[in-house]
């Protein structure tokens, strides 16, 4: 066991080293949202309290925090699943496999390594938005309850982005999901609550686990910890996660019996 | 456990019934250096794979340091180094940085893992790039690095697959020195794929010929051009006149074959042992003699001879000329 940690440990250790060391990829999941949140900031500044169906809150920024956080592990996520695949093209998938480390610490590694690029996001971000006078209602329990649900949306996409690794084997396959991601980010109340929807609009939101999961965020920093909406945005994360998880063990398990 | 590499009726077939590996026997002995010699596709990377335990095989069995590459793949990743095509290194991390992962992978601690590190750095000359990082590395430097990577935990068995396809001669001569070097000072067992023949020939004690998946001939160089026929013996004369005084001679030692004007060429079952007794009959003829050449055969003599092909396309990398494994 002692062994599988230190395993896992240096393959997490090698994942954050590598996105570090490749600005181009860590940019897109820090620049996007940043400029985004800055935006609506601009442009929405005071109009919260004069939109119907808007929660009591002191400006936008507070608002849409959660929504950058959340995007920004979006985009981050989709960085561990296209790594993965590119060690699977570039062969260093296999130096691993021909030698005895733990399998699942080669799974464990890479998702380690998104949850720590996530923490790191999530810190930034509310960082940030505190420099700019945002404030989180939920204190200290707020912000790290922020970051279980970060971590755990962490484990989720990236998690998925394993998943497509193993079963195509290609980045560029991974690549190509990152426009669902955006989808599933735009039809949900990531930048605007579900109240001022209409339509089919909201009702895609209201299908959208991501709309539960950035409610759950966002409470805790425009509201404060309750627990209601932090334990749906628990619970759906926590599924979505362990979903992540088993594919991941299902499509590693597949790819080392068929290897193609 | 008397084979490092043992495989009875090894198969694989992949998906719409292609057969990479159609029934391969192997014996590799303790402390060899085999070669598995074959063209691109020929199944030596598909072989290779499965005795290194990342493919399972679809028929057969193997085992690799006495254990069994499915049933106890386990034990068999403890006991080989493995140096796969393309040199798979992250091109993100330092060489240092590559070894040390690859000590805690093989369940070093730390302390023993720097160690390692600082003297396969040295072994393969990488020392003073072992702090930057492998995206600047040239071909032969990765390749390096990749064989210090798979000697980490000192293994029994190297599987080398394609060590040094695309590398300039001297890198390609630096290698082949680091592996004959290792199977001298350490007795590990190489198992080594290549397409030159001049590579296998070079390195291998025994060289097994695959085509098509199937093992067409086996046995050492020497045997293999045995195999295929005698040395051939040229003689450039000073005066063409003498051309048929001189193939009388040649004539009493071996079969006459065609040749070019002003030179006469036989075969010479004797070999060198026999020049002495050509020289001596020569002289007696008194023939006057400018240049004299014996040609052993190619190891891609026996690939066409067993094939019916030619190993290296024309074309290909002209250091590999099949000349370079003759004479």
């Amino acid at each position: 066991m002692r062994l599988a940690a230190a395993q896992t440990a240096a393959l997490a250790r090698r994942s954050v080293v590598g996105t570090l060391r490749t600005p181009q990829a860590l940019f897109p999941s820090l620049f996007f949202p940043l400029v985004l949140m800055a935006i609506f900031t601009g442009s929405f500044g005071s109009a919260p309290g004069t939109i119907p169906g808007f929660p009591p809150v002191r400006g936008f920024l507070d608002f849409a925090l959660a929504g950058a956080v959340l995007q920004g592990i979006l985009i981050g996520g989709t960085t561990a699943g296209a790594a993965f695949a590119l060690d699977i093209e570039g062969g260093f998938f296999d130096r691993l496999v021909a030698s005895p480390v733990a399998r699942g610490a080669i799974l464990l590694g890479r998702l380690a390594g998104g949850v720590a690029l996530a923490m790191f996001q999530t810190l930034l971000f509310l960082a940030i938005g505190i420099a700019f006078g945002a404030r989180v209602e939920g204190g200290v329990a707020g912000v790290a309850l922020l970051l279980v649900l970060a971590c755990l949306l962490a484990v989720a996409v990236s998690g998925l982005g394993i998943v497509l690794a193993l079963r195509t084997g290609s980045a560029e396959a991974v690549q190509g999901t990152f426009p669902l991601f955006f989808a599933l980010l735009f039809f949900s109340s990531a930048f605007f609550p579900r109240e001022t929807m209409t339509g089919w609009f909201k009702v895609v939101a209201d299908l959208n686990p991501i709309s539960y999961l950035v409610e759950a965020m966002r409470d805790q920093i425009v509201v404060g910890v309750e627990p209601g909406p932090t334990l749906i945005g628990l619970g759906v994360v926590i599924g979505l996660a362990a979903l992540a998880v088993t594919g991941c063990a299902l499509a590693f398990r597949r790819r080392l019996a068929a290897a193609p | 456990m008397d084979h490092a590499v043992e495989a009875e009726g090894l198969e694989r077939e992949f998906k719409g019934g292609i057969r990479a590996v159609d029934g391969v026997d192997l014996a590799v002995s303790r402390g060899e250096v085999y070669g598995f010699l074959g063209p691109n596709g020929a199944g030596k990377s598909t072989t290779v794979r499965m005795l290194a335990t990342l493919l399972r095989p679809t028929g057969g069995r193997a085992r690799v340091a006495g254990r069994d590459v499915v049933a106890e793949a386990a034990a068999v990743r403890r006991s080989i180094g493995v140096a796969l095509q393309d040199a798979a290194i992250d091109p993100y991390m330092t060489g240092r940085e590559l070894l040390h992962l690859q000590a805690v992978l093989h369940g070093f601690g730390r302390a023993v893992g720097r160690r390692r590190a600082v003297e396969l750095l040295e072994r393969v000359d990488l020392e003073g790039a072992a702090d930057r990082r492998v995206g600047t590395y040239s071909g032969g430097m990765r390749r390096r690095l990749d064989l210090a990577l798979a000697l980490v935990h000192e293994p029994e068995v190297l599987f080398l697959d394609e060590p040094t396809t695309g590398l300039d001669p001297i890198s390609r001569l630096t290698l082949w020195e680091e592996v004959r070097r290792l199977n001298a000072d350490s007795g590990t067992t190489v198992f080594l794929t290549t397409q030159y023949l001049e590579e296998a020939d070079q390195l291998a004690a025994r060289v097994g010929i695959i085509d098509g998946g199937r093992i067409v001939a086996e046995g050492s160089p020497a045997e293999l051009k045995a195999q295929v026929g005698d040395p051939t013996l040229e003689l450039a004369l000073e005066r063409p006149e003498e051309e048929v005084r001189a193939a009388e001679v040649l004539r009493r030692f071996g079969e006459l074959q065609p040749s070019r004007d002003g030179h006469v060429v036989a075969r010479l079952p004797g070999g060198a042992s026999a020049l002495p007794a050509v020289v001596r009959a020569l002289d007696e003829a008194a023939v006057v003699v400018t240049g004299l050449d014996l040609e052993l055969p190619s190891l891609d003599d026996v690939f066409v001879a067993k094939t019916g092909r030619r190993l290296e396309a024309e074309g290909d990398d002209p250091t590999h000329s099949p000349a370079a494994a003759a004479t």
